[in-house]
């Protein structure tokens, strides 16, 4: 069998594809001494066990057994240890010493070993856990080829949704578990490395609906330092950590060394290539201008609405009836806004039919991105070590946008004497970005982009990979802008990526320190504290003659996040007498954060060119400082009887700075108290043991209680703020002005009276496993009800206030997650393992605060994210035609109201035969999937691994900001129908109720009315953000080892290289507002992408 | 260092119950970035370019649309411009900075400088406040105010009626008038007043300009007259706000560059002063929709009410009053004569066109059609040109679709949401309802 790869590979090798193969043939190639062991693996009624794999120890070269539970393995000299495995068995390690003839009898133990990481790091078997957890095994993580951890996960566990916000390289994603939790706090779960919370923040210094995509800072860990990672879903399993466990927690183990005496070197390296997946559908058919007449960029005109672009010609004589005027032309006399002359009707100019441009396909290039990876693990009987860097290089799909990582990481343990173990690791990870202007924003790169019409060429005759760096294709020489609006509107997408570019520069450090001290199996106590210092450096430009800064702006922000987190455990546990057993934990927790911000700002630049706060005229600063602090009391028991029955119960009382009045402190009024019990029942115990059909079986049941503090700190108390000045329609202004500084009372009124938001939730689970563990299903139901929700309520304005923090909300979350695993076909040489993950949560606003019956979250006017009482959380709110029901008994809450559509009927309305407009906003779309399924495959034949991952969401809207607003400038494909079509009634009703009968076609008019774009309504573009998606593909060859060559890998992946949609826009899987509360939003987002990445891992 | 500072006394803190109190409490969750109270000099600022910005935007936008001086020709202005985009929500900016940005702080300033016995500080915020209040009961007719402005105490305050609120007008204009004679009290505005660096003779003139705009439109002519008479004698009076440059803007300056092309001068306007030969003033106004245009500039001088406006004041309430006199006719021209200063054209400009007897018949054949024409024109973005047109119907305007021009504005979509006392929006009629003073 190695022969036959070797000879593959040497195939390989010869056809010299390429130099690393060779390397890797050439490694492979050294054939030295080894021996081979044989032997039989049975259970224990001898039954030969067929598929029972066995792996030479710290290595990834192994065997499974055959049809007759025979096995034969080639072991290289120096190792020793084998290790056996087999679904539903306990797996064993074997030395061979001498032997080279080893027999095996496995021991049934479904999960008896199986050891789980829980909340604080405390190692429990599954089986006695009395909630959900689900482990990914970090390989997985890294197989999918994704560079940020929470992309990683996608699939992998039930309960968890994770969505990418946009296709900017370096652009962050969104992780839930189980829902939201919060109303309008943070909902992202904990991040714990090895112990310690670790930063997660996505920080934004713009507008959320504008600037540039953001990271989330999990992506500063590098993928392939991942040992595993727990999800803790429930409150009970998230309970001691308090308040900042309550929306999830997951907790990531990184690598460490192992205590083989030897050194262990790993080198992985891959190669990905991104594309966009698709762009939304737009017409190219009509010129610029109003139906019948062209006009071209010169006058400004915003719309495609003009003649067929077929029926246009080019002229050059300025003389001509149509020629626009002088300021059209150059010193020269020729037209500045394209090189073949003005357009004119056909017939009347020069005979060279108009050309259609197609601005937006051809500006995306494909992304590129290089990984390289190298660890270094070894480590004896006192003291283990792992080093490992890494560095990734990407370019996007966008020209000029960059993500840079390298990290660097030492994790290391030491037992100096017995007992007492010390770990430690520290992590740095430089990243660095350059980033597009996106979104509602009038220098983001697709507003533009996608608004020019099919008349206009935005590279001005040049190639699209030219264009980039051509300045005359989209400026001219007196520094305006080359547009189709004559300089007005938006930036030209080619301007953009030269001239208003974000730079991104973040330094890191983590990591922690570790001590336990054995005293006895009755007392162990431990310390653990962790630091995350983050600095992120950011740099915003903007040169003159931006459509969003006419004057230029150069704006520096500088972040610095540090937190600490400190545990000081006693834990122990034994067996009390045969049938009683009893293990607890007592501990301590304190916890600091502080993120500092500084921003300069300078506006007006003197000259082009130079993008330096030097030659800023108006130079403006401010600072923001976020602190709080927490403290925690843990305490928990956990008692069992035989294997069959386990009861925990667990109380934390944490104090958090972020309550209380800071003017009269009183410790008391911090403190919130988190009990929480859980049971684990195996009552498989109970039956006749041996049947291999039904081999294990539990029921889990819970109840926690959890608090939250409010979201942010300072809410106790009302202040000041230097107000900046404006109505929305032009750039605010803001202090100093003229020298003089302002203060104004904020909008939003602390409140000193806040007690912690309360959630409490019960929790039902099911276990059960057939076949020997061939197949196991676990289903789990839970409820949370959370009252005293801390909003920040909505208030009149005639108050004086727009909002006030109260403690007033009640939110209901339920779901139920469900995991199937199977392995269907476990051979000697194939197997297969399947795992289908099913989420369905719902979590239903039942209460906001008095006389408020929403609840403002994300978006804008026509359509925005709201919190809405009976609704589900975050609804899509806006604009909606109006119903017959509307304003009838029938029309009970702010959902649409029943009946047909009324039609305006008023012949004097400019709006007649149109939808009449429903003068309440409606709940018009919910943006929560129905369901999300996750299938995992991975098929092994021989040293072939094939896997592929299929992620399904059910329903979720989303709302298509994006059509909206190009249905207005008549871009949007369906506007080069619908103004052609026949005369037509919309369908729906007059008002007296008769069938509509009043014929019209959707043309300019229809879309620029209020039914339209940029009118009032918002469901009409209300879409199914629903999708079926080959989340990942890959397939890899496992490489053998010889001697010092320790194996490896080679395989080629694919990330997101199919979907399907029945959304209308680009990939439904984005989100405008990144990764806030409020989602469902696409107004002009960033495509997403997908991959395909050729990886080499080896192992010496 | 510190940081090391810092992890030894987590660790110690962790350990004890002694150090929580010192290790949560205290300053941490003192908002370090902001103050919990401020003197009244610190506020004056903001409140009175919050004013000068929202009068000088949404105000000047929507009103001068509604008047045919400006015409919404692109994206969301198009569908404004023919009103069915005039949906509640776009009038949140106006309402809120009105509430939240402006009466508020007055209110909360008043409640400092009449504690501490700030009397002619306290003129001053009560003459802005009266300001203010006309300004949105002129466009909203009813509102809250007794009933406004006390946060979580009264989560839904009722409306008044226009009438009660020109009443609190009317007296917190004499109130003000009456502190302005009086004692200043120990803190004297200065440098923080930006309109009128503290000058009480001028804030004292202000007030009775403001007031003879209100009881013009209350129908109180000798009154207006009276009022007016005392009101700023020369434009260097004026109320008004000088923006700095670029970097804080004027609200038309902004506009134009950031939204170029949505609002464009209107054709009835240019229609109606090229009928008047009016070449001079229309060179000047029809092509300020651009940003490089020398009257809409970056450092622009925002009035809140004019020497011109208070002598068209005198000019129609000598007319209405007596018929005409000489005195009410030296006004009319004086109120032109200040337009065409404003817009920095000399006498030459301003002897030609006078010469027309369409524009200056002479004392006797002036009528009110001809007065209200040329302060129409000569209040050019001024929000009142929308009062004026309400109250006149001079000049005549022809609506941009269906058969009524908005007599006055929606409420705010956040008013009609979250306010269980506001009427709901099926009550109110932006066609129909006319304010208090019109009907």
């Amino acid at each position: 069998m190695p022969d036959f790869v070797f000879l593959i590979l040497k195939l390989f090798s010869m056809k010299r594809l390429s130099l690393v193969l060779s390397l890797v043939l050439f490694v492979a190639g050294f054939a030295l001494a080894q021996k081979t062991i044989t032997g039989t693996v049975t259970d224990e009624a001898g039954e030969a066990l067929i598929g029972a794999s066995i792996l030479v120890k710290g290595t990834t070269s192994g065997t499974v057994t055959d049809l007759d539970g025979k096995y034969s393995l080639s072991v290289p000299d120096g190792s020793d240890v084998l290790i056996y495995s087999y679904t539903g068995f306990d797996t064993q390690e074997i030395e061979i010493g001498t032997r080279t003839v080893v027999d095996i009898i496995m021991a049934e133990g479904i999960s008896l070993g199986e050891v789980v990481v829980t909340a604080l790091g405390v190692e429990r078997e599954e089986k006695a856990l009395g909630y959900a957890v689900q482990q990914v095994k970090g390989d997985d993580v890294a197989r999918s080829g994704a560079s940020n951890a929470v992309d990683g996960l996608v699939g992998k566990a039930a309960g968890i949704q994770v969505t990418r916000s946009s296709g900017s390289v370096g652009g962050g994603s969104r992780i839930l578990i189980r829902g939201v939790t919060s109303m309008v706090g943070n909902n992202q779960p904990l991040i714990v490395i090895d112990g310690v919370r670790t930063n997660n923040e996505t920080l934004l210094s713009q507008a959320s609906t504008a600037g540039t995509a953001a990271s989330n800072r999990l992506m500063d860990l590098n993928p392939e330092d991942i040992e595993s990672i727990n999800v803790l879903k429930g409150a009970a399993a998230t309970a001691l950590y308090g308040t900042s466990g309550s929306t999830g927690v997951v907790l990531i183990t990184t690598k460490k060394g192992g205590k083989k005496n030897r050194l262990d070197v790993n080198f992985s390296s891959s190669v990905g290539v991104d594309n966009i997946t698709r762009m939304i559908d737009l017409q190219n058919t009509f010129a610029q201008g109003r139906p019948d007449t062209y006009r071209g960029p010169e006058t400004g005109e915003s719309g495609s609405w003009g003649p067929a672009i077929a029926d246009l010609e080019y002229a050059t004589n300025p003389d001509h009836p149509n020629a626009p005027g002088a300021s059209a032309f150059d010193a020269a006399g020729n037209y500045k806004f394209d090189k073949n002359g003005f357009l004119v009707p056909k017939g009347t100019g020069n005979g060279v039919p108009a050309n259609t441009y197609n601005n937006v396909d051809p500006f995306f290039q494909t992304g590129m991105n290089f990984t390289n990876s190298i660890s270094i693990a070894g480590g004896g009987e006192t003291a283990t070590f792992r080093l490992s860097a890494s560095d990734l290089k990407a370019s996007g799909v966008i020209p000029n946008e960059e993500y840079n990582r390298k990290t660097v990481k030492l994790a290391s343990t030491l037992n100096p004497i017995e007992g007492l173990t010390i770990s430690g690791s520290v992590n740095f990870t430089k990243s660095d970005y350059v980033r597009v202007q996106q979104g509602s924003n009038t220098s983001g790169l697709l507003l533009g982009m996608l608004r020019t019409p099919g008349s206009f060429d935005n590279t001005n005759g040049f190639a699209p990979e030219d264009a980039v760096n051509e300045v005359s294709a989209y400026q001219f020489p007196d520094f305006t802008q080359r547009t189709y609006r004559g300089g007005g509107g938006y930036d030209n997408p080619y301007w953009i990526i030269n001239n208003a570019l974000g730079y991104e520069d973040v330094s890191r450090t983590f990591g922690n320190v570790k001590a336990d001290y054995k005293f006895s199996d009755w007392a162990i106590l431990g310390f653990n504290i962790g630091y995350d210092v983050t600095t992120d450096v950011r740099k915003q430009e903007f040169e003159i003659n931006s459509r969003t800064n006419a004057g230029g702006r150069v704006q520096h922000d500088e972040f610095n996040t540090q937190q600490y987190d400190s545990y000081l455990n006693l834990i122990g546990g034994g067996r009390l007498n045969d049938d009683l057993g009893l293990n607890y934990l007592l501990g301590a927790n304190a916890f600091s954060f502080d993120n500092h911000r500084t921003q300069t700002r300078g506006d007006e630049l003197v000259f082009p060119g130079f993008l330096d706060l030097s030659n800023a005229t108006a130079v403006s600063a401010f600072e923001d400082i976020n602190r709080y602090r927490s403290l925690g009391f843990i305490g928990q028991v956990e008692l069992n009887y035989r294997s069959l029955l386990y009861l925990t119960l667990s109380a934390r009382q944490d104090y958090d700075s972020r309550l209380g009045d800071p003017t009269d402190f009183k410790l008391e009024n911090t403190g919130f108290f988190y009990p929480s019990a859980s049971m684990s029942f195996v009552f498989s115990e109970l039956m006749n043991s041996g049947s291999t059909a039904f081999s294990f079986g539990k029921l889990r049941l819970s109840y926690a209680q959890v608090g939250s503090p409010p979201p942010n700190p300072y809410s106790t108390s009302s202040v000041f703020v230097s107000p900046t000045i404006g109505d929305g329609w032009g750039d605010n202004i803001g202090f100093p002005i003229a020298g003089s500084t302002g203060f104004d009372q904020s909008n939003l009124l602390g409140n000193a009276n806040l007690t912690p938001e309360l959630s409490t939730t019960l929790e039902a689970g099911l276990d059960l496993r057939f076949l020997n563990g061939r197949l196991g299903l676990d289903v789990t139901y839970y409820r949370t009800e959370t009252k005293d929700a801390i909003l920040n309520a909505s208030l009149p304005r005639s108050t004086g206030y727009a909002n006030v923090w109260l403690n007033s909300g009640e939110m209901t979350s339920q779901g139920i997650e469900i995991t199937l695993n199977a392995t269907p076909i476990q051979t000697k040489d194939f197997s297969w393992d399947t795992q289908v993950n099913f989420t369905k949560s719902e979590s239903i606003v039942n209460k906001l605060a008095p006389g408020i019956e929403r609840l403002f979250l994300a978006g804008f006017n026509s359509a925005g994210t709201y919190l809405v009482e009976g609704n589900q959380y975050g609804a899509i709110f806006g604009g909606a035609y109006l119903r017959q029901d509307a304003g009838t008994d029938k029309d009970q809450s702010l959902n649409v109201p029943g009946g047909p559509v009324v039609i305006n009927d008023d012949p004097n309305s400019s709006e007649y035969g149109f939808q009449a407009v429903d003068p309440t906003q409606r709940s018009i779309g919910n943006p929560n999937p129905d369901f999300i399924i996750g299938w995992n495959n991975t098929i092994n034949y021989k040293r072939f691994s094939f896997n592929f991952l299929l992620d399904w969401r059910e329903g979720g809207d989303l709302w298509n900001g994006t059509a909206w607003a190009l249905s207005f400038f008549g871009k949007s494909g369906l506007t080069a129908e619908t103004r052609v079509e026949a005369a037509a009634p919309i369908e729906g009703v007059k008002s007296d109720g008769t069938p509509n009968d009043i014929a019209i076609t959707r043309g300019r008019s229809y879309w620029t009315s209020s039914v339209g774009g940029f009118g009032a309504i918002g469901e009409q573009f209300v879409q199914d953000g629903g999708w079926v998606r080959l989340r990942e593909v890959g397939l890899s060859y496992s490489l053998p080892s010889r001697d010092w060559f320790k194996g490896g890998s080679i395989g080629v992946s694919g990330r997101n290289l199919w979907f399907q949609s029945d959304y209308d826009g680009i990939d439904p899987e984005t989100s405008l507002t990144s990764t806030g509360n409020g989602q469902g939003f696409d107004y002009f987002n960033m495509p997403s992408t997908k991959s395909v990445i050729v990886k080499l891992s080896v192992n010496f | 260092m510190k940081s090391i500072n810092k992890l030894l006394i987590m660790c110690v803190f962790a350990f004890s119950f002694v150090g929580c109190e010192n290790f949560i409490g205290g300053e941490i969750n003192k908002d370090p970035n902001n103050p919990t109270s401020v003197p009244v000099i610190a506020q004056m600022p903001a409140f009175q370019i919050a004013m000068a910005d929202v009068y000088g935007g949404a105000f000047s936008r929507f009103s001068c649309m509604l008047s045919q001086q400006v015409e919404g020709v692109a994206r969301q202005w198009q569908s404004m411009n023919q009103y069915t985009g005039l949906t509640p929500n776009r009038f949140d900016a106006a309402w809120n900075n009105i509430y939240e940005n402006i009466l508020n702080e007055l209110a909360i300033a008043q409640a400092s400088a009449e504690a501490d016995g700030y009397n002619h500080y306290l003129g001053i915020l009560e003459v802005m406040e009266a300001f203010t209040l006309m300004t949105a009961t002129d466009v909203w007719d009813d509102m809250p105010y007794t009933d406004a402005l006390k946060g979580v105490e009264s989560i839904n305050p009722t409306f008044d009626t226009q009438a009660s609120i020109y009443t609190v007008i009317n007296a917190k204009l004499d109130n003000a008038i009456k502190l302005f004679g009086g004692a200043p009290g120990a803190l004297l505005p200065g440098a923080e007043d930006l309109f009128f660096g503290g000058d009480i003779a001028l804030w004292n003139k202000a007030a009775h300009a403001i007031k003879a705009r209100g009881l013009m439109k209350e129908g109180d002519y000798s009154g207006a007259m009276s009022e007016a008479m005392q009101g700023m004698s020369s434009a260097a009076e004026n109320m008004a706000y000088q923006y700095p440059d670029a970097s804080a803007a004027g609200q038309w300056y902004r506009f134009n560059r950031d939204r170029t092309g949505d609002l464009e001068f209107h054709p009835t306007m240019r229609t109606l002063m090229t009928d008047l030969k009016d070449t001079d003033r229309l060179a000047v106004m029809d092509q300020v929709f651009d940003p490089s245009h020398t009257y809409l500039v970056a450092d622009f001088l925002q009035e809140l009410i004019s020497y011109r406006e208070v002598q068209f004041i005198i000019a129609e309430t000598d007319f209405r009053n007596n018929g005409g006199t000489q005195a009410g006719y030296d006004a009319y021209l004086a109120g032109i004569k200040a337009s065409f200063d404003r817009l920095g054209l000399g006498q030459d400009e301003y002897d030609a066109y006078v010469a027309d007897a369409a524009v200056a018949p002479g004392v006797g054949n002036l009528t009110l059609e001809i007065i209200m024409t040329q302060k129409y024109i000569a209040m050019f973005l001024q929000p009142e040109v929308y009062s004026d047109w309400r109250r006149t119907g001079i000049p005549t305007l022809l609506p941009t679709s269906g058969p009524t021009i908005p007599v006055r504005w929606d409420y705010a979509s956040t008013e009609y949401l979250f306010n269980t006392n506001s009427p709901s929006e099926t009550e109110v009629s932006i066609y129909n309802d006319k304010v208090g003073w019109n009907r």
